[in-house]
């Protein structure tokens, strides 16, 4: 370890940061008790809401200095990463990193950088912007650690291959690829599994020698028990929303996932779901509802707008539409039961070989089904998210056969995760009020 | 020039081949596991879009920032057009390959069997052992569709056959120089392989390849990179600028002409040589491999300019452009990047462009 790294690191990331961070959430809390904020329509955001976001502060924070303290990992959201977290890196997660550019609406500014370094405006939004960061220095959460090591996993698009592939010609460090194939049908095939499970004990011996140690097998099984549990208590969570009123928002979901996807794998997560199960738990005592007057419950089909989360939900919260339950959020639940700790490497290789991305437009559908069924939904917005299309190719299909066969209105809404360029307003307020027209006319 | 040899029309092939018993499969980009479909009887014919065809049957399907190559396919496959085939083959070339397999399998659920082939992205040993047993779950598949279960040596010959297929166009390419064919008639002939038997295939390359001529002295000469040269137009307005395309980076065309494999195995063998085949992005090539081979084409064929022909919305074509551009550049070789629909025209504003390229070269 570089001393002057490490006292850096020490001071800011251990000691300073932490304190800073530890005060805005106290700060936020008083506020939140003092109802600073609130809207007329939503529920306050869960108490345990500053809490997740110092989280996440922190390991944004930790980031800034961990250089030449840790070994740095960057991956995809969908990649297996307990082995990693075992061996001590430090992970980084670029699709996170640009969510929270879109959020903070710098994500056009820096898309515009990749942009003028020859990168297209047809590839996706996450991709660009991130470039854009890298290209241009500039990012919110202050300053990015040089990976030691890029892991990109297939599961969730090729894209990332692609990406991964820029950014280690960029950074000139190994990059490991972990290609789940697509599952078309009920069940990955023997080969394919096979296949990923070569991938992965490939991956790992890379990741030991980046990480100049082995995996300890007590290390990997405790990581795999806590990503269980942390998976396991999320799924809980987002059923909880079952309960007519939903409890809590997809939009908080998108914003309470931040830990189950960064931060899989790490003791902290686990309390923390577990707090907020709790916290959930008291508000159906107490018959708060996410949307005060809800009428009408509907699922968000594929990542949100980031730049307008605030916005749509308020939008469809005047209309006493509440977004109960998401494919998105649900994506990092649903797997809890793949994941056995008592065996991580053959788990994992299921784990992640079944996301909902790496699976058929008809298992998607079927989800879908399911979710109207289990969370009482009356309607469906497909969000047609031209930066991601394994997502949204499938979508029209499914519409059709949401609003026909079960007699769901269903919105295709045109946007893109992080591009605002790609965003009407008017639109898609006008298009988001004719789907309101659309479920009262169907009670 | 002299005239190129004949080549029939896709349709005609198509309509011959049914009248003789045979079977047609539609393969959709990039890989087409041609010996494998040969031995089981069908006659493999790709489907790279097509143009111009009326695409509103596909945009009830799919939303309008997915390729032309996939939109087209599907709107022709709706209007009837694959109806002569008894296959539809999807490879697993991107995303958008990806969804048209997954929602003709799910929703669409066309008259003709589906069959989805996956192709690899990781390069470990795996890989191979993957690709050989993926291409034995498609022979067992067509197996069951046919009924019929060729011998493992009589899949090798077909294998072998096939190699001897690709080493001529191959040929083709490297000897272009010396081809007196215009840029139509050269990629009419090299486009043939997309459809026309292997047999019918190597006459008309041998053919071609005896008209070589060593002082068939080219203007200005460039290299093509893409996806697929189409619209055609574009072969129109270099022969009428007296451009040769000398080198060819097309995935349709050199960019998936591989070595042959080593196996007697034939699924291990068609194995090796798919995955020994030239840097690709729809493999997810790495940007050094892809750029290296690039800029090695651009030296051993001489030419001074390099057109990127896209289509619109390829994703993996877009993601290496700019790492291929710079590594021209690095060596001055100037580029143009002219981005296309199927379905439209080629626009005065990318012929303009294509001039400002030929101003810049020799």
């Amino acid at each position: 370890m570089n001393p002057a790294a490490g006292l850096a690191y020490a001071c800011n990331a251990r000691v300073l940061g932490p304190a800073a961070l530890r005060a805005a959430r106290l700060h936020a809390e008083w506020q939140a008790r003092g109802g600073a904020g609130r809207s007329p329509h939503l529920a306050p955001p869960l108490r345990v809401a500053p809490r997740c976001k110092e989280m996440v502060a922190r390991h944004w924070l930790e980031g800034r200095y961990v250089q030449g303290v840790r070994k740095v990992a960057w991956v995809t959201s969908g990649a297996p990463v307990e082995f990693l977290t075992a061996l001590g890196f430090y992970l980084l997660y670029p699709e996170n990193h640009a969510a929270i550019c879109g959020t903070a609406r710098v994500a056009v500014d820096l898309a515009a950088a990749a942009e003028e370094a020859g990168y297209s405006r047809d590839l996706c939004s996450y991709v660009r912007t991130d470039l854009g960061s890298l290209f241009s220095g500039r990012t919110p959460v202050g300053r990015l650690p040089r990976p030691d090591l890029l892991l990109a996993c297939t599961n969730i698009c090729q894209t990332v291959l692609f990406w991964y592939r820029v950014l280690a010609e960029h950074f000139g460090v190994p990059l490991v690829i972990v290609d789940t194939p697509f599952v078309y049908g009920e069940e990955a095939s023997p080969n394919s599994l096979r296949y990923v499970g070569t991938q992965i004990d490939e991956a790992i011996v890379v990741a030991e020698k980046v990480a100049g140690r082995a995996l300890s097998a007590r290390s990997f099984e405790r990581v795999a028990t806590r990503s269980r549990r942390a998976t396991e208590l999320w799924l809980e969570i987002l059923q909880r929303n079952r309960h007519v009123p939903a409890p809590i928002s997809a939009f908080d979901q998108f914003v309470l996932m931040a830990p189950i996807v960064e931060l899989r794998g790490q003791a902290a997560t686990v309390d923390l779901y577990a707090a907020m199960l709790c916290e959930v738990d008291e508000r159906i005592r107490r018959g708060v509802a996410s949307v005060r007057e809800e009428k009408y419950r509907v699922l968000w089909d594929n990542l949100p707008i980031w730049f307008r989360l605030r916005a749509v939900a308020e939008l469809l919260a005047e209309r006493r539409i509440a977004v109960v339950a998401s494919t998105y959020t649900n994506a990092w639940g649903e797997l809890a039961p793949y994941l056995d700790p008592a065996s991580p490497r053959e788990s994992m290789i299921r784990a992640y070989t079944y996301p909902i991305l790496n699976r058929g437009t008809g298992h998607k559908l079927h989800i879908m089904q399911g979710m109207i069924d289990d969370y009482h939904l009356d309607g469906v917005i497909l969000h047609s998210d031209r930066s991601c299309k394994p997502y949204s190719l499938g979508q029209m299909d499914q519409r059709e056969r949401l609003t026909g066969g079960l007699k769901r209105p269903a919105l295709l809404l045109e946007a893109d995760h992080n591009d605002m360029r790609c965003y009407a307003d008017e639109q898609a307020a006008t298009r988001l009020a004719a789907f309101a027209e659309m479920l009262e006319a169907q009670r | 020039m002299p005239a190129l040899p004949a080549i029939a029309a896709r349709a005609e092939v198509i309509r011959h081949h049914r009248q003789q018993g045979g079977q047609v499969a539609a393969v959709l980009p990039v890989h087409a596991p041609r010996a494998l479909l040969r031995a089981y009887g069908f006659l493999p014919v790709e489907v790279w879009g097509p143009p111009g065809v009326r695409t509103s049957d596909g945009a009830s399907h799919l939303q309008p920032y997915v390729c032309s190559i996939v939109r087209n396919a599907l709107s022709f496959l709706l209007s009837g057009g694959l109806d002569a085939t008894d296959l539809i083959l999807v490879p697993h070339a991107c995303d958008s390959l990806q969804g048209l397999g997954s929602i003709l399998l799910d929703f669409i659920k066309p008259r003709q069997p589906v069959v989805p082939l996956y192709f690899p992205r990781s390069e470990g040993a795996g890989a191979h052992r993957f690709l050989a047993e993926e291409l034995r779950r498609v022979a067992t598949r067509m197996g069951e569709i046919t009924s019929r279960a060729p011998a493992a040596d009589e899949i090798l010959q077909y294998v072998v056959d096939e190699e001897t297929g690709d080493r001529l166009l191959l040929e083709l390419h490297e000897t272009r120089r010396q081809l007196p064919l215009n840029n139509a008639d050269f990629y009419r002939l090299v486009r043939s392989r997309e459809y026309l038997p292997r047999e019918a295939f190597e006459t008309a390359a041998r053919q071609a390849l005896a008209m070589r001529h060593p002082d068939s002295a080219p203007g200005k000469t460039l290299l093509l990179s893409g996806v697929v040269p189409e619209p055609t137009s574009l072969m129109a307005a270099l022969d009428e600028r007296q451009v040769q395309i000398v080198a060819d980076d097309t995935l349709c065309s050199r960019r998936r002409v591989c070595p042959p494999g080593r196996s007697s195995d034939p699924f291990e063998r068609l194995s090796q040589s798919w995955l020994g085949g030239p840097p690709d992005s729809t493999r997810g090539s790495s940007m050094a491999a892809r750029s290296d081979y690039l800029v090695r084409q651009v030296a051993a064929s001489g030419a001074c300019g390099v057109i990127f022909y896209l289509v619109k919305f390829c994703e993996p074509e877009l993601f290496y452009l700019p790492t291929l551009r710079k590594a021209l550049q690095r060596k001055g070789v100037p580029s143009v990047v002219l981005e296309v629909d199927l379905n439209d025209a080629l626009s005065q504003q990318m012929l303009t462009r294509l001039d400002a390229l030929l101003e810049m070269i020799p």
